[in-house]
């Protein structure tokens, strides 16, 4: 009805719609390296369940995801895989970088064929320090996105600019 | 170096075979066996470590041989086959901290020699592979110089089939050309990767933008007082 | 489950092996087909780009380099102690086991040799790190044939050994434990008795793995008979581990040459082969080899040394002039270093050999003739990991 992208949403409606999100989320785990084996044990495993949070894993492909956690390093040569990732996945989407090599390159910052973070190829939200980060801290990187999108105003989002990739 | 495995007390004396220890006569044997294969001519140099490895330094024109002569005496699984670049890293070790240069009288501004290792060398550039033989429970690493405006040699993908990997891998680190290689593309970086990378005068662009700070013997306290920063 | 040696089931699945050679005679159309680099299959970036002939694989091209990150370059500009923690992240799920042979070789270059006790200890996390590779590896297997039960039971039994492993190391992975000359620390208060319950859980999750996947109708039916690797080419290819020993060639580092550093020669313990050489062969080979650490472990736990754990070492480690090089059997394989040193604080070439890149530049021989779900079988059983293969 375009109540949402005009901003014309009462308050207290807009912030059930954004309680709701919250606790709907469908994470696609992009896993690359050690990262993905922490965050396989907090998805996966009865230890750390995430579906507590109200966050599903598995989804059956990127098309149908909510958020992304890009897990592990990234390398020069599947950045474009992951640039491509990010462009299937339908607004409003979010992005966990986790681990010091998809924070900011870690302990390969020097490397020939690494890249220096994820963020210099799509846009983060969460980042999750650790290498690798315990379970616990990826639930805790969660957690506060899903506070960031309680308080999120969805007109906004709708009416600024858009996010362009690349 | 101290001989761990063989309690015989025989002098330290590295390589040089003077030490009556068992393992070291069989290495020699091997040796022996593969300069009769190979000819006298192709062996061009050899270390032996007593009780550890035979380091055997084939000509290139007789590097495909070694592996046939290799296989032949029971060294058929394939270790693995790479280079060493002994050019002397023109960018230095990029750790300068205070406590490296404690020990140096003076940092070298000439550029280094280059100096080869076990079983020599004359070449900037040089393979090394490894065969080992289940049966006899040794390796052998082979060693062959590669000229510098000629950075080719015969390939032993057809001895060896897992060769064909490492080879690659090998063409696209260093340059090295492996002739009669059935599909010599780049294995590990991308198609429009320039440069070899594993060679010593290929440069860690992140290092040369930002330095290492150093090594970092303890931190300053934080809020403390405001000295020049952390080990520079 | 007892390996068959019965030579009219061998010839049988001789028989299926070669009865899935390609087949030319119809004119049919191929469909290139990639299973890109990411994938719920393969265990991380690996991107496989396979010629079908309908479901038949005419030719499987694995193209890996996706997670390469350059550890050989890394190492020239790193100190032995910084290197010794990056290179746990070349396996990341057996994270002990990278430092080992790494640790091994320089202190054979320096001449020092770790206190018995170190050793005992040293020893004990290559076995912990070991059960925990494997483990996830029996579940993960399971998940990709489609059991997906497996996968969380071996998530939630590998939590016991991390479990351990962080109480001693203080990381669940990467534990950066090992140094020139012993170990970083002490165990803590505890730990030997918490260890003993932890194996006999592993015993019983092997157990229950034993029905659950190996015992499996389903199971059987899709890896016996696939992918028969013989020996003669296995050894060429340079494939070790569990997969060599599949084929019937009877070969542990551990027994016939382990260097000195670990000490497996104090332990009673067994080698496990299989002669088919197919995946169920693999699979069951890394199946007895868990339960077969979870026994050796507790047998060194009973004997551990009291003592130091670290040797007199310099603070600041110049490796002397020399190289050297130690493969030990790690998980995935026989993985080794050989460093080039010219005696300075930073190794002068570090050549890596993972066990994995060799374990996969076989799969363009054994996929050939495969179905498409047989090369899932494949891939899963030759088991790699994808930071082995691309370091």
């Amino acid at each position: 009805m375009g109540l949402v992208e005009s901003g014309k949403l009462p308050k207290t409606l807009s912030k059930l719609l954004n309680i709701s999100r919250k606790y709907s989320i469908w994470a696609y785990q992009w896993g690359l390296a050690c990262c993905a084996i922490e965050m396989g044990a907090a998805f996966a495993s009865p230890r750390y369940d995430v579906m507590r949070l109200g966050v599903i894993p598995f989804p059956a492909s990127p098309r149908q995801a909510d958020l992304v956690v890009i897990a592990g390093t990234v390398t020069d040569k599947l950045a474009p895989a992951v640039v491509r990732l990010y462009e299937q996945m339908p607004d409003p989407k979010y992005v966990i970088s986790m681990g010091s090599c998809a924070n900011c390159g870690g302990p390969y910052w020097d490397s020939y064929s690494v890249t220096k973070g994820v963020d210099q190829l799509i846009p983060v939200d969460v980042y999750v320090p650790g290498c690798p980060p315990r379970p616990e801290a990826l639930l805790e990187g969660i957690i506060l996105l899903q506070e960031r999108i309680a308080h999120e105003d969805m007109a906004e989002r709708w009416k600024g600019e858009p996010i362009v990739v690349g | 170096m101290s001989q761990l495995s063989s309690a015989d007390t025989t002098t330290e004396t590295p390589a040089e075979d003077e030490a009556p220890v068992e393992v070291d006569e069989r290495r020699q044997a091997v040796l022996d066996e593969l300069t009769r294969r190979l000819g006298a001519d192709a062996v061009v140099g050899s270390h032996i470590e007593p009780g550890y490895d035979l380091w055997v330094r084939v000509t290139r024109e007789a590097w495909p041989e070694a592996a046939v002569a290799a296989k032949a005496m029971g060294y058929t699984f394939f270790d693995f086959l790479s280079a060493i670049d002994w050019l002397p890293s023109p960018f230095g070790r990029d750790m300068d901290a205070q406590e490296d240069l404690l020990g140096d009288p003076a940092p070298a501004k000439e550029p280094q020699p280059i100096v080869q290792g076990h079983a020599g060398g004359e070449t900037r550039f040089q393979l090394l592979a490894r065969l080992y033989s289940i049966s006899a429970g040794m390796g052998v690493l082979f060693k062959a110089d590669l000229p510098d405006d000629d950075l080719s040699v015969g390939t032993w993908s057809e001895t060896f089939l897992g060769a064909n990997w490492h080879e690659r891998e090998t063409h696209e680190m260093f340059g090295i050309t492996f002739v009669g290689h059935p599909n010599l593309i780049k294995l590990y970086l991308p198609t429009d990767f320039q440069g070899y990378p594993l060679r010593k005068d290929f440069p860690l662009l992140a290092r040369r933008v930002r330095p290492w700070p150093g090594i970092v013997d303890v931190e300053p306290m934080p809020g403390g007082d405001d000295s020049e920063g952390d080990g520079e | 489950m007892t390996a068959t040696s019965d030579p009219t089931q061998l010839s049988e699945l001789a028989a299926r092996a070669t009865d899935n050679r390609v087949n030319l005679d119809f004119e049919t159309e191929g469909m290139t087909l990639n299973m890109g680099p990411q994938h719920p299959a393969t265990h991380g970036t690996l991107r496989i780009v396979a010629r079908l002939d309908g479901e038949q694989v005419v030719s499987a091209e694995p193209i890996p380099g996706y997670m390469h990150r350059g550890y050989e370059k890394l190492t020239e500009v790193r100190s032995y102690p910084q290197i010794n923690t990056l290179v746990n992240r070349i396996d990341w799920l057996g994270s002990f086991a990278n430092e080992v042979p790494f640790i091994l070789a320089a202190e054979r270059l320096m001449g020092v040799e770790a206190p018995p006790r170190a050793q005992w200890i040293r020893t004990i996390l290559f076995e912990l790190s070991r059960i925990a590779n494997i483990s996830l590896f029996l579940g993960d297997y399971g998940l990709q044939l489609g059991g997906m039960t497996a996968g969380f039971y071996a998530f939630r039994d590998r939590e016991h050994v991390l479990n351990q492993i962080e109480a001693a190391t203080g990381g669940r992975f990467h534990p950066n434990y090992d140094r020139i000359g012993g170990l970083k620390d002490d165990l803590p208060k505890g730990w030997i008795a918490n260890t003993h319950n932890a194996m006999d859980k592993i015993l019983a999750f092997c157990d229950e793995m034993d029905d659950l996947l190996i015992g499996n109708e389903i199971f059987q039916s899709r890896t016996r008979g696939i992918g028969v690797i013989p020996a003669d080419i296995a050894l060429s290819y340079g494939l070790s581990g569990a997969n060599l020993r599949a084929s019937g060639v009877d070969w542990d580092l551990r027994r016939d040459s382990c260097p000195p550093g670990l000490v497996y020669d104090q332990v009673d313990w067994k080698v496990w082969t299989h002669p088919d050489g197919d995946c169920f062969g693999r699979t069951w080979v890394r199946f007895q080899e868990t339960r077969e650490a979870a026994l050796i472990v507790k047998q060194l736990l009973d004997t551990i040394p009291s003592g130091p754990v670290m040797a007199k070492v310099p603070r600041i480690i110049k490796v002397p002039e020399g190289e050297a090089y130690v493969e030990t059997e790690n998980p995935l394989g026989a993985m080794g270093y050989y460093i080039v040193s010219k005696g300075d604080l930073v190794p002068f070439r570090v050549k890596i050999r993972s066990a994995s890149f060799n374990n996969i530049s076989v799969v363009p021989w054994v996929a050939r003739g495969a179905y498409v779900p047989d090369l899932i079988s494949i891939l899963g059983s030759l088991y790699f990991i994808l930071g082995d293969i691309d370091r």
